[in-house]
């Protein structure tokens, strides 16, 4: 009845002949036109899984983002190839849809929202780094759009209750334990620990879960405090250090706070048993921008091409995404970025099928309820979308090469003590 | 001893603060234009020396000289072409401008070089004495550091040119009046900034590592300096430099490390509060 006052008023308004019936039958057939019109891309739209994936690919995370960058398009071509990704029955090509966010943690906000409003992505990874992972996942769960975080390790990150951010990396509590534990044991005479981290989300959460950890497996934290963002020296924390006289040395950062860091500490005369950096030795570029000084550095790190885990999809194996990777990469060896990321897509492999439709509802379903096994580990999403999964990888850099020091079944060296 | 360890990491990094800012501060204060460029060149000259020296063995001394006669250059044209264009209009033009360029050339610098973090690994050893450990090449950079610094005070008083770009500090008026061609000597100006940011980094790629992440920093320190110290001088830039390493050394010791930055800025705002031409500057260059 409201249509038809409507139109009524209208013709009385222009002073035309309306024929109601007519004017009611084409409007009828031009909408169903439009409907077919519509539904033709809009069906041909679905024969495609659309990732939106804003990447750092310039500006100063560029190195991580063309690492994920590299990472997905190894993926999305080897999917492809394989025949695509079944959903409902119908199989399913995938498309990467990539943007530049420029190491700008506004712009990758916008370029999420871009994703998800105007390219209508299924799911969206989320950039590099925990601090921008929450603006994109902020915008994800607007939209109710999935976003799958790979590279984010502080809880802080996803205990907001957002239900729509899922993370393969495991909380940082798990990896800080399991070091604590595994120095303890390994070196019994283990008794004072020195903690310096970069007061930034990631390397704070996890220099205060290893202080946490240590005091809670009975050592004594002899020095414990943060550094700000922008930090050019460490002398006076390194001097402070050296008065303190710990047996372990724990320093999280990113790779030139590290090489800065491990720098100084040998310039001040500044020794202990056990160094160990934070993610320092999981990168290629801090082993490389240090040389001799890396060796006897440990880490802790969720992932190492050594490791041996049986998985799925088009990585069956650890190995094989390792010799997929040499191949694109052209020889350069992949480091926990490349593994946390591919382990994320190969998630994906499992989790779409499993959720039968590409609505984000049921994508976000599937993704809370996923326990699988893939080359990069396991991945056991827990109740605050993070991977539980325990028994990370510890390495260690002997002779200029990481070598894996736990868990026994994929360890390819044991702890080297530092000489004092 | 760790007192005197302190104050010597102090001045040691003081030292190099002075030299990364003392380019910035002449450009600010002789041009008025706030140079966004000014830490991206300090970085490109930092990745020239490592390349120079990682490529094909050349020492970062060897290399010094080129990499900052190289970066004159290169402010010099930018200046020329640019710069100059909007020299004389409200400082937010210029500093607009020159942030649009630093962006350009800081991600030419990462498509080029990448983010990765680079440094030049000489292992010169340490030396102490009194229980004070330095490394020596950041003795060696400071030397370096404070020779370079003092080199451009001699030239700014006694060569001509350098009496030439006072003058035009002083008063461009009178100067233009003299016969002193102004354009000439801003663009030789922005080249001496640049050629100090260039011999700045190649100093600091054997101290720090050097990566693009970095020119935001540099271009905080520069600022912090040049208010410490005050503006537009050598003497102003090396005071500076001294006095914020010496906060950042001491407060970080104190008050712990994450402090260290937020003591320095403290500082800054008092000396603006108190001293707006900073320690040593001149009224008129507030």
């Amino acid at each position: 009845m409201a249509f038809q006052n409507s139109k009524e008023s209208r013709c009385s308004t222009f002073g035309q002949r309306c024929n109601a019936g007519l004017l009611q039958g084409v409007g009828l057939a031009a909408a169903a036109l439009a409907l077919l019109v519509a539904a033709v891309p809009m069906a041909a739209a679905q024969e495609t899984i659309r990732i939106g994936a804003p990447l750092a690919l310039t500006g100063g995370l560029a190195d991580e983002g063309m690492k994920q960058q590299l990472v997905y398009r190894m993926w999305a071509e080897k999917v492809n190839a394989a025949g695509g990704i079944e959903v409902n029955g119908r199989s399913h090509q995938v498309e990467i849809v990539e943007y530049d966010y420029q190491s700008d943690g506004p712009r990758a906000g916008q370029l999420a929202e871009r994703l998800a409003t105007r390219d209508r992505v299924h799911l969206i990874m989320a950039p590099f780094g925990s601090g921008h992972t929450v603006i994109a996942g902020t915008v994800g769960e607007r939209y109710r759009v999935p976003t799958v975080a790979c590279v984010a390790g502080a809880e802080s990150v996803f205990s907001t209750g957002n239900r729509y951010l899922f993370g393969t990396i495991s909380p940082n509590g798990n990896i800080t334990e399991t070091v604590v534990q595994y120095l303890v044991d390994s070196y019994p005479d283990l008794r004072r620990v020195a903690i310096l981290g970069r007061d930034d989300v990631f390397p704070k959460s996890m220099a205060e879960s290893t202080a946490e950890s240590a005091k809670a497996a009975g050592l004594e934290v002899v020095y414990n405090a943060l550094y700000s963002v922008g930090t050019m020296d460490h002398s006076s924390s390194m001097t402070s250090i050296r008065r303190a006289e710990p047996d372990w040395i724990y320093i999280t950062g990113y790779s030139q706070d590290l090489i800065l860091a491990r720098r100084q500490m040998e310039d001040l005369g500044l020794t202990a048993p056990v160094v160990t950096m934070v993610t320092g030795p999981a990168m290629k570029e801090f082993t490389e921008g240090l040389g001799g000084l890396a060796n006897g550095v440990t880490s802790s790190t969720w992932w190492h091409h050594s490791a041996t885990y049986e998985g799925l999809g088009v990585w069956p194996t650890t190995a094989s995404f390792y010799e997929d990777f040499l191949a694109a990469s052209g020889g350069e060896d992949p480091d926990y970025v490349h593994g946390a990321c591919g382990g994320a897509l190969s998630m994906l492999e499992e989790v779409l099928p499993r959720a039968g439709s590409l609505d984000g509802e049921a994508i976000r379903d599937a993704l809370a309820e996923t326990s699988i096994e893939t080359f990069y580990g396991p991945i056991d999403i827990g109740e605050n979308g993070m991977n539980q999964a325990r028994d990370l990888p510890i390495i260690q850099v002997q002779n200029g090469s990481v070598v894996v020091l736990y868990p026994e079944v994929i360890a390819t060296g044991s702890l080297q003590i530092l000489e004092e | 001893m760790d007192i005197g360890q302190i104050l010597v990491n102090g001045l040691v990094l003081g030292a190099l603060y002075a030299c990364l800012a003392v380019g910035f501060s002449l450009v600010w204060g002789v041009l008025n234009v706030i140079n966004m460029l000014h830490g991206s060149f300090i970085v490109l000259g930092g990745y020239l020396t490592f390349f120079a020296w990682h490529s094909f063995g050349i020492h970062p001394l060897v290399s010094l000289p080129f990499v900052a006669l190289l970066l004159f250059g290169i402010g010099y044209l930018v200046q020329y072409l640019f710069v100059n264009k909007v020299v004389t209009a409200p400082v937010l033009t210029t500093l607009t401008l020159t942030f649009g360029l630093d962006m350009i050339l800081y991600n030419i610098m990462t498509v080029f070089f990448s983010a990765t973090p680079r440094r030049v690994t000489l292992d010169l050893g340490t030396l102490s004495f009194f229980g004070i450990t330095m490394p020596v090449d950041r003795l060696f950079g400071m030397a370096l550091a404070l020779a370079l610094t003092g080199l451009l005070y001699y030239v700014m008083r006694k060569s001509r040119i350098g009496r030439a770009i006072v003058a035009v500090r002083m008063d461009r008026a009178a100067a233009t009046l003299m016969g002193i061609r102004v354009n000439h000597i801003y663009a030789i100006t922005f080249g001496v900034g640049a050629l100090m940011a260039g011999a700045a980094g190649a100093i600091f790629a054997m101290v720090f590592p050097i990566t693009t992440n970095l020119t935001g920093m540099y271009i905080g320190k520069a600022f912090v300096v040049c208010v410490i110290g005050g503006l537009g001088s050598v003497p102003g830039a090396l005071v500076g430099g001294l006095a914020l390493g010496l906060i950042e050394s001491i407060s970080g010791h104190f008050f712990g490390p994450q402090h260290s930055l937020t003591v320095g800025f403290l500082v800054m705002l008092f000396i603006l509060l108190v001293k707006p031409t900073g320690l040593v500057g001149k009224r008129g260059y507030e």
